[in-house]
């Protein structure tokens, strides 16, 4: 989408170092979303920028750096995972099949109630909504919350456009349903 | 569309992202189905809510060893020994931040005096943190091995006999540009947080007799530092200065016995 032409790429300038930390935060925010906690979210940020700093060189020029640290992150975070003795249980999300996308039928109904819920939602709720989803469920959250097109977020976790999509709208049907069943404090 | 197509593209929609045939398309069931309004308005408040979804910025110490990675001169070879113990990210992440610290030096006394805030400042996260132990126990013989694998180096947990310390338990954390052991005790009703971290590059007291021990005082707090051979020892609370320098005297022996 963004796909810059070659000439425009070679006049566009390096990114330094500087650009790339400004993203710690951010990167922060997404580590520490998929790690759930303090210390493995700082070492997934650190080995982030360890590698980068390795990989420097094969940066070009006008090259989506933002982007391309999520993917180190998110491919690190992986990596991670799969290093660890104690395999966790299966992702919940990805053995799912897709929710929300039936017959009309009590829709409105329900809809009113949902609505109501979800504009009472509390965000320490949330965040543990969040944080109970499978990992690529909350990849997919995070990346759309981040700003990242479709197409970014496609480079970023490795697969095609339309995948990006249903991963998506998954993560979301997941999420409305687990904030479905949340009441906010006082209410019957 | 039909609803099913109107589903699939919903988002896009909310994201501005159609092409204006398919949004004047998107728009016109809209109007006539009640079922894909609801959905489309239940996406919005999903939406809305997940702008209220707390955000988690680097922490200030993590920005500062990450900022030394960029400083470092990356022509200097990094110590064998580092990069034999740790993983590979790790012994980079190290050696290249060790670097940068190098070109600290000349500038010890403040460097001491920011030593001495950093402690302070992992101390307060430990007090600040829900959990603060990763291993929670009053047996050093139980938290001195549960440091094996966490860290590229085995800290001395005292025992601290004869006084009021009371081991709590133990976390990893960090000190500027390096992991940590973090050792809590209770005393009486203070906390007191004893940090160990390889001493290399950092402007630690040199170690002897005499006046190896630094003393500082940062926003209330005391935080004594030593050296222990390869090590750096950070004691830190809001308890009495002098109790505390008392207690630093103790564990910098049972810490030094070792080395």
């Amino acid at each position: 989408m963004r796909a810059m032409r070659e000439e425009e790429r070679s006049r566009a300038p390096k990114p330094s170092f500087e650009d790339a930390l400004a993203h710690a935060d951010s990167l922060h925010n997404l580590a520490r979303y998929l790690a759930r906690n303090p210390a493995d979210a700082e070492d997934l940020v650190q080995e982030t920028y360890v590698h980068a700093l390795r990989a420097w060189g094969e940066l070009a020029p006008g090259s989506n750096v933002k982007a391309w640290l999520f993917r180190i992150l998110r491919n690190a975070f992986i990596s991670r995972r799969r290093r660890e003795v104690r395999s966790p249980a299966p992702d919940p999300y990805d053995t799912t099949e897709p929710v929300g996308t039936g017959a009309a039928g009590d829709d409105t109904l329900r809809g009113d109630a949902e609505l109501a819920r979800l504009r009472g939602v509390v965000s320490t709720e949330l965040e543990a909504a969040v944080l109970r989803l499978g990992p690529d469920a909350r990849t997919a959250i995070l990346l759309d919350l981040e700003g990242f097109s479709e197409a970014e977020v496609a480079e970023i976790v490795g697969c095609a456009v339309g995948t990006v999509k249903s991963r998506l709208s998954r993560a979301r049907a997941a999420l409305r349903a687990a904030l479905a069943d949340y009441r906010p404090e006082g209410s019957p | 569309m039909t609803c099913d197509e109107t589903r699939l593209e919903l988002l896009d929609h909310l994201r501005g992202r159609l092409d204006p045939a398919e949004r004047r398309a998107m728009e016109a069931h809209l109007a006539e189905c009640g079922a894909c309004t609801a959905e489309a308005r239940a996406e919005v408040a999903l939406d809305d809510a997940l702008r209220s979804l707390p955000r988690h910025p680097a922490p200030e110490a993590l920005k500062r060893r990450l900022a030394l990675l960029s400083g470092a001169p990356r022509r200097s070879a990094p110590p064998r020994r580092l990069v034999r113990l740790a993983a590979p990210a790790l012994a980079a992440s190290l050696a290249l931040a060790v670097g940068g610290v190098v070109a600290w030096r000349g500038l010890a006394g403040r460097e001491t005096a920011a030593l001495a805030v950093e402690a302070v400042n992992d101390h307060l996260r430990v007090l600040a943190s829900a959990r603060p132990f990763e291993i929670e126990s009053a047996g050093r013989h139980e938290v001195k091995p549960w440091f094996e694998g966490r860290l590229d180096f085995a800290p001395v947990v005292p025992a601290a006999d004869g006084t009021e310390l009371r081991l709590r338990g133990g976390a990893v954390g960090y000190v500027f540009d390096r992991k940590a052991a973090v050792i809590v005790y209770g005393l009486r009703r203070h906390a007191v947080t004893l940090l160990a971290f390889r001493a290399e590059g950092l402007p630690l007291p040199p170690e002897g007799p005499g006046s190896s021990l630094s003393r500082r005082s940062v926003r209330g707090f005391h935080a004594v530092l030593w050296r222990a051979g390869d090590l750096g020892y950070a004691l830190v609370s809001d308890a009495d200065e002098g109790e505390l320098a008392r207690l630093a005297e103790q564990l910098a022996e049972e810490t030094r016995a070792v080395h």
